[in-house]
């Protein structure tokens, strides 16, 4: 009953909204509509998962007072605080969350968290990116092509560059993406089908249970 | 130059030093920033979920509307997803973390069925098309070639990757073919990775020396 | 060859000064580039310019402020040339932590035009469940957001009466930093309910995007901060708008910290060799 019933409920739901999307019916189309609202509240709950891991990683770090456990105190206090502020007085326009929290703590840090990533690929670029083979060659030179054609010193060096560059992406990049295009989509939809049909359990989890 | 004189803003600065500072070295600073940052978007997350998924999509028609606006009928159909959603919470009760199969089990059946026509429409029938040497590209030369080397390259890509016979002869020249076309498609995503890197830390500069140091108008 | 030498090992930090420095000197003193407009965002600006007046466009806001110097600028310009034409703009979003990003946008810009909340834009928020919200809105909008992201009932906003589904939209562009993005509005809008749909992306997915505009799947793209850049150009251009231009005021900047990064691959790769093939 344990891993009969989810992979019967993972059968029954796969197949019927296959079907449902060739079939207009106003039944099918019924039901396709009311699955579609439970999903999106099963959804949400789903938070529940990653807030549960979150609060016991963290309370069992404090607790065992493993390195660097009093930044986990940080996460926590962080935590309640938006939380409380969120829930208690709400997201309108000019609301704590929205004008202190968001726009000035979120913001920055989330934005800063990447800005750095620049050095870090200035760093590279000169340490590892090496024409060591005729492909990384040839990578290096489509990378500088567009690197330049994109921006507007390129047109200023050579009126042609941006256009060269667009086809680049145009033509060969455009070729290239769709192969991996084509190879993404077949393995989403095997990998799809194998959910449905059962042959996919690792969600079920280990245990005999 | 006209520093700004509001807290909030400075708040932002010391965080986004506090971010920058990892470039140094890793340091407590930084750490304290990367907590705090984890601990606010997930309270975030929660308070958002809660006004604008949980609180109108199920409390608010379950438990706040009266009868005249929603139905009984309409209400009972709320129960399903709702006891789907609390299995959720079985995950950490250690003889009942089974449950959380049932929703899973919903989400995933749900998602795969819907992906699978969706996906194979987009991206494996309607990307065929895109592919296929039609009559109008005879309009002008340019684009009869630009369309012979896009073939071609779509091909010779595809089969770069079919792994089921030994690389040799004709297969051999083409998958080297492929080769060529994906260098080009990965330079060409490198080269936008720079500059999307780039954009990144100019915004951030952009805050500091407009909204902070009101150096540039 | 000590010189080589001394190349390959530079310290980090120093090249983190250089790169630094470089970025921040256009910025206060630019060098005056130029931003021309390329085919991809005209094709944009043209789709967006022939929405008749009186009628809806939908903006995905599928980004957080991770990546907003690059798409917050394409998303003021997209509702600024909206509110120029009298074109009314819905907005939701798929990502939770952008929902502040549209909301500040949906607070600052509407009032530039003399544009009222309810009747000339609405803000959905967001929802759990992507592929969900997004099949929801085909069937019906108001089944997936009752109330908007403000806690107003859809019912209660005179512009939501015109706009029961996707259909009853003439278009929509999906500003996306990754997944969930464009490639869900293709799959679940485009696939099943025809809505016609361009796209703003980070230019680090731009170049997955080509195969969708070979096709026609995708009217128009603009890729990072560039193609912000030239969206506002083009807003501009047409005396749609007068607002600071912030990814136009960034091109200089950009344009130097790409010669940087070029010559840092070429002097690296000219070490390298020089200190191989001594070694060899």
């Amino acid at each position: 009953m344990k891993r009969t019933i989810p992979l019967a409920i993972v059968l029954t739901m796969g197949i019927t909204m296959m079907v449902q999307f060739f079939v207009p019916h106003p039944v099918s189309v019924g039901y396709y509509d009311l699955t579609t609202r439970w999903i999106r509240i099963v959804g949400a709950f789903a938070l529940v998962l990653g807030t549960g891991s979150f609060i016991m990683f963290h309370s069992d770090k404090v607790r065992r007072r493993r390195q660097g456990w009093y930044y986990s105190i940080i996460s926590l206090v962080a935590l309640v605080v938006t939380t409380v502020i969120g829930l208690g007085w709400g997201i309108r326009p000019g609301s704590i969350l929205q004008n202190v929290i968001y726009a000035n703590f979120l913001v920055p840090l989330n934005a800063s968290m990447f800005a750095i990533l620049a050095f870090y690929m200035a760093s590279a670029a000169y340490r590892a990116f090496r024409a060591r083979t005729k492909e990384a060659a040839l990578l290096l030179i489509a990378a500088f092509i567009v690197m330049l054609g994109m921006v507007p010193i390129g047109a200023s060096i050579w009126g042609k560059l941006p256009e060269l560059a667009e086809w680049v992406l145009s033509v060969p990049n455009m070729a290239a993406k769709r192969a991996i295009i084509f190879g993404v989509a077949l393995g989403g939809i095997a990998t799809s089908l194998k959910v449905i049909l059962g042959i996919e359990r690792g969600w079920l989890g280990g245990g005999k249970q | 130059m006209h520093v700004s004189t509001d807290i909030l803003t400075w708040v932002a600065v010391v965080l986004t030093v506090g971010i920058f500072s990892f470039l140094w070295k890793d340091n407590p600073f930084y750490k304290f920033c990367e907590h705090l940052f984890v601990g606010i978007s997930l309270g975030y997350f929660i308070s958002l979920t809660w006004y604008n998924a949980v609180y109108p999509d199920l409390f608010r028609p379950l438990f706040v509307q009266p009868l005249s606006e929603v139905s009984l009928g309409n209400k009972l159909l709320f129960i399903i997803p709702l006891l789907l959603g609390l299995c959720y919470f079985c995950r950490f009760i250690p003889r009942v973390s089974w449950l959380v199969r049932f929703p899973m089990a919903f989400v995933l059946g749900w998602g795969a069925g819907v992906t699978i026509p969706a996906v194979l429409q987009t991206s494996i029938i309607r990307q065929m098309q895109g592919t296929f040497l039609t009559p109008g590209i005879f309009a002008r030369w340019d684009v009869f070639l630009w369309a012979i080397i896009s073939f071609v390259g779509v091909v010779c890509s595809v089969l770069y990757f079919f792994f089921s016979r030994e690389h040799k002869g004709a297969l051999k020249v083409a998958s080297e073919t492929g080769i060529v076309f994906l260098m080009v498609g990965f330079g060409a995503s490198f080269g936008y990775t720079v500059m999307a890197r780039m954009s990144l830390l100019i915004g951030r500069f952009q805050f500091l020396l407009r909204d902070w140091l009101g150096l540039i108008q | 060859m000590k010189f080589f030498d001394a190349l390959q090992r530079i310290d980090r930090r120093i090249i983190y000064i250089v790169m630094g420095l470089l970025v921040i000197f256009p910025l206060v003193k630019p060098l005056g580039l130029g931003v021309s407009s390329g085919p991809r965002a005209r094709t944009l600006f043209d789709a967006v310019d022939s929405i008749p007046a009186g009628r809806t466009l939908l903006i995905s806001v599928d980004f957080d402020p991770s990546s907003m110097p690059e798409l917050y600028p394409m998303l003021a310009a997209l509702m600024r040339h909206a509110f120029a034409r009298d074109v009314k703009v819905l907005l939701c979003g798929l990502w939770v932590t952008g929902a502040g990003l549209a909301d500040k946008a949906v607070t600052e810009i509407p009032p530039e035009y003399g544009k009222k909340y309810g009747d000339d834009v609405v803000y959905l928020g967001w929802k759990a469940g992507i592929d969900a919200v997004i099949l929801g809105m085909g069937e019906n909008i108001k089944n997936v957001f009752p109330t908007d992201y403000y806690g107003h009932p859809l019912d209660s906003l005179r512009m939501m009466n015109e706009v029961v589904r996707l259909r009853d939209i003439p278009m929509a562009v999906a500003i996306s930093a990754g997944t969930p993005g464009y490639t869900d509005w293709l799959n679940f809008a485009q696939s099943r309910y025809g809505l016609r749909l361009g796209a703003g992306v980070t230019a680090v997915s731009a170049a997955d995007a080509y195969p969708y505009l070979q096709t026609g799947q995708l009217t128009g793209l603009l890729a990072g901060m560039k193609g912000g850049a030239e969206y506002e150009v083009l807003v501009q251009k047409k005396d749609y708008s007068r607002a600071y231009m912030p990814a136009v005021a960034a091109m200089d900047s950009q344009s130097l910290a790409h010669v940087v990064i070029m010559l840092l691959v070429i002097v690296g790769n000219i070490a390298y060799f020089a200190t191989r093939k001594r070694g060899a």
